[in-house]
């Protein structure tokens, strides 16, 4: 059998309509859930004392650290979650100044920023990572594969590996805490334990709701932006801050969601398994042709031979 | 006469210690001064949660309530333990802060520092009390993340708010977690396991079983070390021979 052109675009169009009828929810379908959970990380109230870091630790059995919680002097270089730290807080000099001109320190706590479009997710081929309605941003061991694409696609850098675990790596990010909330109607750990509600927990509209009033009742405190409103198409953790954003280690980011491009295209590649299905049988036609082309041949030599 | 003050102020230390003892031995509790138990009593207490305030601005407050004659002197209790069951609910990190309500009201002088706002129908005079002007913190602030108040902070982060910034500003107090909080000391009695009649090496070495680092520490400190005067040693003021890092016994 010999694939024609034609055959090509039938088996084309097969492929094209099973990613019309895929499952997955759209964008505006996910949107439309909305009020999920979410964090408002207000810098400005946060004193760096790592107690976030300490109970995050703890609530996620990750391993002790090289320096204590409360040794204040890892600030000295800025540091980024990894595979043994869902969350770090950095210590930044912005320029700001008190009363007496002294420099005045801003410290920003960062973890995974629960997308609301992740590009994680969408990275993903085996659906691994995925967006609860929830607002977390979950991730699935049983399902990965140790890809990595995940790592790659994050605007934020957050996913990490277990490189020094060979036998089951997996990929290690902050989980939201979701299961305090899901079952026991708690707030995450980190959010718990900050001494001056740096963190505020609760559903998304209610919380942009409190940080533009707070922008609005205070205007000489903070910068007037909330990152996560809309970057990255949005985020389920919100920060407020004194000083430019960019002065704190936030990328600027567009307000579309990033994945949108590379997810049509990853996700009709490989919805329904059409690709490697009509790879293969691409591959299996031209395999076909080419036997079909040498017993030709050969009966021709053959015959040659004979006359 | 500086021997019988001397005589009477050990008799007095004496008895006390001595009844702290038999108070202890006939009822199996420790003595408790009474400023602590009434303290810890009412840390205990919650009440019904204050839905609104009134709205004022803090310098307007602050005048009305110098128009009323509320003052720091109108001031009750001088002395409270911030032990409230809004905060243990959800975590136990830290032991119990004592705060002096008393002095911290002296040394500010305005009321309104802390108790910023009040409910919006002040509480009656009772008995020819001036009405209620002000309340206790965990009146407006309770429980953290309540979605019906998202704006309102819980407990905690009022007290942390409201603490830290002018213990900083005023360069005054304790500005680190342990000048406040008491250490969260598990109950050492079921901690400890030692058998009947352990001798001195025994309770040693149960105390080492977790404190090591702090004994490793401790031997690297003067405690261990010292040498030289003291100003406790009767003649050998002058000696530099003497002291723990020479030739006295170095022990736990
Ligand atoms: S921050 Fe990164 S890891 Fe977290 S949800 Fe967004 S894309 Fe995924
Ligand atoms: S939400 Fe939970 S997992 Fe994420 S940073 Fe906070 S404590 Fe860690
Ligand atoms: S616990 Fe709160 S105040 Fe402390 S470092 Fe974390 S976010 Fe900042």
């Amino acid at each position: 059998m010999q694939i024609k052109r034609r055959n090509f675009f039938k088996l084309a169009a097969v492929g094209a309509g099973s990613v019309v009828i895929s499952p997955r929810p759209t964008r505006a379908e996910r949107k439309k859930a909305g009020d999920s959970f979410a964090c408002l990380v207000d810098t400005s109230r946060c004193i760096g004392c790592r107690k976030c870091e300490q109970a995050c630790n703890e609530i996620n059995n990750l391993p002790e650290p090289a320096r204590r919680f409360d040794d204040l002097t890892v600030f000295d270089s800025a540091r980024r979650p990894d595979a043994r730290r869902f969350t770090v807080v950095n210590r930044y000099h912005s320029g700001r100044i008190d009363d007496a001109g002294l420099l005045v320190a801003d410290y920003v706590k960062i973890q995974c920023m629960h997308c609301l479009d992740p590009s994680c997710a969408s990275a993903c081929v085996t659906g691994a990572l995925s967006k609860h309605d929830n607002g977390a941003v979950h991730y699935d061991v049983s399902k990965c594969i140790g890809c990595r694409y995940c790592m790659m696609a994050c605007p934020f850098e957050i996913p990490a590996y277990e490189y020094h675990n060979p036998l089951t790596p997996r990929v290690m990010k902050c989980n939201f805490c979701e299961e305090q909330f899901t079952r026991q109607h708690k707030a995450p750990a980190c959010a718990t334990i900050c001494p001056t509600e740096a963190i505020t927990f609760g559903k998304r509209t209610t919380l942009l709701q409190l940080a533009k009033k707070r922008l609005a009742k205070y205007p000489a405190r903070y910068e007037q932006h909330i990152y996560g409103e809309h970057e990255a198409g949005g985020t389920a953790w919100l920060y407020l801050a004194r000083v430019p954003f960019k002065k704190l280690g936030f990328l600027t980011l567009p307000s579309n969601p990033l994945p949108r491009l590379s997810e049509l295209i990853q996700h009709s590649l490989f919805s329904y398994l059409w690709s490697p299905a009509l790879l293969f049988a691409l591959l299996g036609g031209i395999m076909y042709r080419n036997r079909a082309k040498n017993d030709s041949g050969e009966g021709h030599k053959q015959s040659g031979g004979v006359s | 006469m500086r021997q019988i003050h001397l005589q009477i102020l050990m008799l007095m230390v004496l008895t006390c210690t001595y009844t702290t003892w038999v108070y202890a031995a006939t009822t199996g509790e420790q003595w408790v001064a009474p400023a602590q138990e009434k303290a810890l009593r009412r840390a205990q207490a919650v009440v019904p949660m204050v839905k609104e305030v009134k709205q004022e601005g803090a310098i307007r407050r602050s005048q009305r309530l110098h128009a009323l004659g509320v003052s720091v002197r109108d001031v009750k209790d001088s002395y409270f333990v911030l032990n409230s069951p809004f905060i243990k609910a959800v975590e136990d990190h830290y032991g119990a802060v004592r705060f002096n309500h008393g002095q911290h009201a002296a040394e500010s002088g305005d009321c309104t520092i802390c108790h910023h706002l009040r409910a919006k129908t002040a509480t009656p005079a009772k008995n020819g009390d001036k009405p209620l002007e002000t309340q206790r913190c965990s009146a407006c602030h309770q429980q953290a993340f309540n979605p019906d108040y998202p704006e309102r902070l819980g407990l905690k982060a009022a007290f942390h708010q409201r603490c830290i910034p002018c213990h900083e500003q005023r360069h005054k107090g304790p500005q680190t977690c342990r000048g406040c909080h008491l250490n969260n000391v598990p109950d050492h009695k079921k901690l400890v396991k030692l058998p009947d009649n352990a001798d001195a090496l025994q309770v040693t070495a149960e105390c080492l079983r977790c404190h090591e680092t702090a004994a490793n520490d401790l031997q690297h400190s003067a405690h261990w070390l010292w040498r030289g005067p003291s100003t406790h040693t009767q003649d050998h003021e002058n000696s530099v021979r003497h002291g723990k890092g020479t030739t006295a016994l170095n022990n736990y």
